[in-house]
């Protein structure tokens, strides 16, 4: 039986691995930080500053934010598979460690793309000055909820043959709420409104997600 | 039985402790009559066991399941260590698994393949376990070659080095000399000999030179080998 000590060194191995390949090969990150420049650019030239539309401004970052790291965050485990190196992966470590370890990176991956495209989002389309304390909770739990939901579907996905057919069908109910709660909470804060409920909301979402995750990922990562 | 003197990296780590596999009506199908057809046996520590059979009869996928990679579609598989029965998902540490089907990541050196290995196996030290694994294999001069760089010749000898890296008891050998000149095969050999001494061999292979570093042989039949 794997014992906690190994459990966490196979999940730090595994984050290493994914951090060390992804700077090799800048697979997602580019293309994660090109659409989302490439977008805010073209919606700031095409419409201006934005101001006080914080309905339009929740849903844009989101938006954003969302379609820059969905495609990258649902390929780590397509990828294991594509390069055959999926045998590899599981004769090192067990199920739960490699998609703790891949979740870990996701959030990472999540973290670089907004440390980037928030700032941006705020100078190019200038909407009022967030509560940031509220503002970067609702970052954060909508960042963690996301890479839950995108790690969970691309271990779904990377064992099918339809793989991208299924993405769309197995990404949009798991998507739909998550993004409905986020595009609130953070308009909310804007408005100054109470975002509890959305972040309860939130927070059950991920909890659930990642239980349902961690019991499913044993018979997802096998043949 | 054991020998003395201190370990190197490709020697099982496998002490006093028994391991026995136990393959009871055990197959796998693919497609209508393609896969492992039914198969008995009884294999067990100290020992190497040459696995063959013609194309198609499932030598591979025998080693698969013995590894814990795929789940056998009828019978069952015992995998004791130590008395205890070890799940497919547990066989980890126990096993060490050499396949043409096993790739690395090409972007990392070969160093860092191994590394990543030892350190999800949670080897107390990884580092001297990667360069004496490297070093066994002859491939110490292309530890920080990137392994897209690396010829098949030296990807096999990785293979191996992969395999041996955290000195299991137990070896599953899926076609070890492909690709290897005669210094790689030389090396295998000794690979293979020094597991003999305390560990298990499961060397899956049809090349005369590798059947004859078995005590003994589990023939598969059907595949291209059964006119019916």
């Amino acid at each position: 039986m794997p014992t906690r000590e190994s459990s966490f060194a196979a999940v730090w191995a595994i984050l290493r691995k994914e951090c060390r390949s992804e700077w090799r090969t800048r697979y997602g990150l580019n293309s994660a930080l090109l659409f989302a420049i490439t977008t805010l650019t073209a919606v700031s030239f095409a419409v201006g500053r934005l101001g006080d539309r914080t309905d339009v401004l929740a849903a844009l970052l989101w938006i954003v934010i969302l379609f820059a790291a969905l495609a990258s965050l649902s390929h780590t485990f397509v990828r294991e598979v594509e390069g055959h190196t999926q045998t590899l992966l599981r004769l090192a470590a067990g199920p739960t460690p490699i998609a703790v370890g891949k979740l870990l990176f996701n959030l990472l991956f999540l973290g670089v793309l907004e440390v980037v495209t928030v700032p941006l989002f705020m100078i190019l389309m200038g909407g009022p000055p967030p509560h940031w304390g509220t503002f970067l909770g609702v970052l954060a739990l909508g960042s963690v909820a996301l890479a839950v939901a995108a790690t969970l579907v691309g271990a779904v996905i990377a064992q099918t043959r339809g793989r991208n057919a299924l993405f769309a069908g197995v990404s949009l109910p798991l998507l739909l709420p998550l993004l409905a709660a986020v595009v609130s909470a953070t308009r909310a804060q804007w408005t100054g409104n109470p975002v509890t409920f959305e972040l309860r909301l939130l927070a059950a979402y991920t909890f659930a997600l990642l239980a349902a995750s961690l019991l499913l990922y044993d018979h997802l990562w096998e043949d | 039985m054991s020998a003395a003197g201190p370990r190197t990296a490709v020697e099982p780590d496998v002490a006093s402790s028994t391991i026995a596999l136990e393959a009871r009506g055990l197959a796998h199908r693919y497609a209508r009559g393609r896969g492992l057809q039914r198969i008995d046996f009884a294999v067990r520590t100290p020992g190497v066991v040459a696995i063959t059979g013609a194309n198609g009869t499932g030598k591979s996928t025998l080693l698969r399941i013995v590894a814990g990679l795929l789940r056998p579609s009828e019978g069952t598989l015992a995998f004791t260590h130590a008395g205890r029965t070890l799940a497919p998902l547990a066989r980890r540490a126990t096993i060490g698994f050499a396949s043409p089907e096993l790739a690395f990541y090409p972007e990392l050196t070969a160093a860092e393949n191994l590394r990543f290995a030892a350190t999800a196996h949670g080897l107390a030290d990884g580092d001297g376990a990667v360069a004496a694994a490297l070093g066994a294999m002859g491939l110490s001069s292309r530890a920080r070659d990137r392994v897209g760089a690396l010829s098949s010749g030296m990807t096999q000898r990785l293979r191996l080095a992969f395999a041996a890296l955290h000195r299991p008891p137990v070896l599953l050998l899926d076609e070890p000399g492909s690709h290897l000149d005669d210094v790689g095969r030389a090396v295998t050999e000794a690979i293979v000999a020094a597991q003999r001494a305390n560990g298990l061999v499961l060397l899956a292979t049809n090349e005369p030179r590798e059947r004859e570093l078995a005590d003994s042989r589990i023939e598969l039949r059907g595949g291209l080998g059964d006119p019916a």
